[in-house]
């Protein structure tokens, strides 16, 4: 039984979300697939231009930096001293995942037209197939990336493992930011550009070419903190280079400010989300 | 039993429905931050209420604009009122979209499977009836073929056979559905017919006064975004003939 009335409040909409879950996970999972289908029909090497896009990407900058520019200095992170290569390596690789679901994700809604306008569809079942389908890529990139870094003498330690806990939590943390951006940029295509124009700056303040852990002033290390992009970055390199455990007590500030904007971006996007949800049918 | 016979299987109590009306691209990413104040608004709805009880075939009519699509689109669940209620007790067919849903990059197998579950349908529902979506449809060695691959009458015919075959409780029929060839049309007015006479509710949208009448036990004459008439297929008709 549908039964569809003005207004109530439910949690910030929260309620609404885990509703349209519920009982939808062979649906999702198909239309997941199906998203990789959609981007790569027609090519002969089909989803592995998914691998190849960033493996060359990859290769590039360890032409760049090893050969080319001949840096030696490396950089310092933690408990160590990274050539330029690995430290990029192991930023670069989360960060392409992560790009990919804010742009894709910020896409999704418009790109997926015919489910809101045409059908009665779980509409927020839209960001979860869609960065779900970003994140296969990923996991294959990133046992690339552990081949390479065990032919690099890091590994195996137990610490690897983390890698888990982060890709969960990055897939997470973006789905819930596309709660948010999914149904703005489906309602203004201005909104839509807006992050496509920030997301080469946030490339750039995030440290995956640079260690913020060791910048100063001090005041503006701990503002790195709330950037969630480092939270991953730096994440992603405890685990395979510094052997360093998630919850490290050197690092319970950087953890607390993550959680807090976590949980604050999930009830923030979950009321956008219930917001949106009902006039999207009309303006898309 | 006696209670549930009697309990209307769609019920509109005062449905209102506006569609804002932005003037440009600038308009609308202000309107994000200004809460729609100030943009001109379209009422396509101005309080509808009606009751649709289990069995009944309801003719819908009104000239463009007055509505029509808006109230199929709330039954079908995809557009949502501004205030009021709308209840819907059990699963829809429309043969408005017949497309909708459909993924060009599987075949038309998954397709099935896919737009099962768009439908609400589970794994063991959509076995049931695949057999009877294959024969209907009959697209041949097609229905392993991606979709893309599909002209558009086949598409349509997969999309109308699926539709048709979930074992609807209400059954949305558009009367300029057009699906394929004379042949196929034939057949797929001749299962309309027969889904019809299983006793399913229909709503039937509609011009003409010959096809409503046939199917139809009771019309409603929506105009301006109001229910105008409700009562005979006859009562519907005359109001609507004279207001033209």
């Amino acid at each position: 039984m549908i039964k569809i009335e003005g207004k109530k409040f439910d949690w910030f909409g929260l309620t609404d979300i885990f509703k349209e879950h519920k009982g939808k996970l062979r649906q999702i999972r198909m239309l997941s697939v199906n998203e990789l289908k959609k981007k790569y029909k027609g090519a002969a090497l089909g989803p592995l231009w998914a691998l190849i896009k960033p493996t060359f990407t990859l290769f590039i900058l360890w032409f760049a930096f090893e050969i080319g520019l001949k840096r030696n200095g490396g950089v310092h992170f933690i408990n160590g001293k990274y050539t330029q290569f690995v430290f990029m390596l192991t930023g670069y690789v989360p960060w392409f995942y992560i790009s990919e679901c804010i742009v894709g994700g910020s896409r999704s809604i418009r790109s997926n037209k015919q489910f809101v306008t045409k059908l009665s569809f779980p509409v927020s079942n839209i960001m979860t197939f869609t960065s779900l389908s970003g994140l296969y890529i990923h996991v294959l990139l990133c046992a690339i990336m552990y081949v390479v870094l065990l032919c690099l003498g890091f590994g195996p330690s137990i610490y690897n493992l983390q890698f888990i806990y982060y890709a969960l939590m990055m897939y997470l943390f973006f789905l819930v930011l596309s709660w948010m951006t999914a149904p703005l940029s489906a309602f203004s295509k201005d909104f839509e550009n807006l992050i496509n124009s920030i997301i080469t700056g946030l490339f750039w303040l995030s440290g995956i070419f640079w260690n913020t852990y060791d910048i100063s002033p001090l005041w503006l290390r701990k503002l790195m903190y709330f950037n969630p992009i480092n939270y991953f970055v730096n994440g992603y390199r405890k685990s395979f280079l510094t052997d360093t455990f998630i919850f490290d007590s050197n690092y319970t500030t950087e953890t607390v400010v993550f959680y807090a904007e976590f949980i604050f971006m999930i009830f923030l996007g979950a009321h956008t989300y219930k917001k949106f949800r009902r006039i999207l049918p009309d303006v898309l | 039993m006696e209670n549930q016979a009697t309990e209307p299987i769609i019920e509109f109590l005062d449905v209102k429905k506006e569609y804002f009306l932005y003037k440009n691209e600038k308009a609308r990413f202000k309107a994000i931050f200004t809460k729609n104040r100030g943009v001109k608004k379209h009422p396509a709805l101005k309080g509808v209420s009606f009751k649709i009880y289990p069995g009944e075939s309801v003719g819908i009519i009104g000239k463009n604009g007055a509505g029509k699509s808006t109230i199929l689109k709330m039954i079908t669940g995809v557009s949502f009122p501004n205030s009021g209620t709308i209840i819907v007790r059990g699963k829809v067919a429309a043969l408005l979209e017949l497309t909708a849903g459909f993924s060009l990059d599987m075949t038309g197998m998954e397709n099935i499977y896919l737009k099962g579950y768009l439908l609400g349908l589970n794994d063991d529902q959509i076995k049931e009836i695949e057999q009877d979506i294959i024969d209907f449809a009959d697209l041949g060695e097609y229905i392993d073929q991606p979709v893309r691959t599909y002209s558009s009458g086949m598409k349509m015919r997969l999309g109308f056979a699926i539709n048709i075959n979930i074992k609807p409780d209400i059954l949305v029929v558009d009367e300029a559905l057009s699906v394929g060839d004379a042949d196929f049309q034939k057949k797929c007015r001749d299962k309309i017919n027969d889904v019809i006479a299983t006793g399913v509710t229909v709503l039937f949208v509609s011009h003409s006064r010959k096809a409503i009448e046939e199917t139809c036990t009771r019309a409603i004459f929506l105009k301006d975004g109001k229910v105008q008439v409700d009562g005979t297929v006859e009562e519907a008709f005359d109001a609507y003939d004279k207001k033209k």
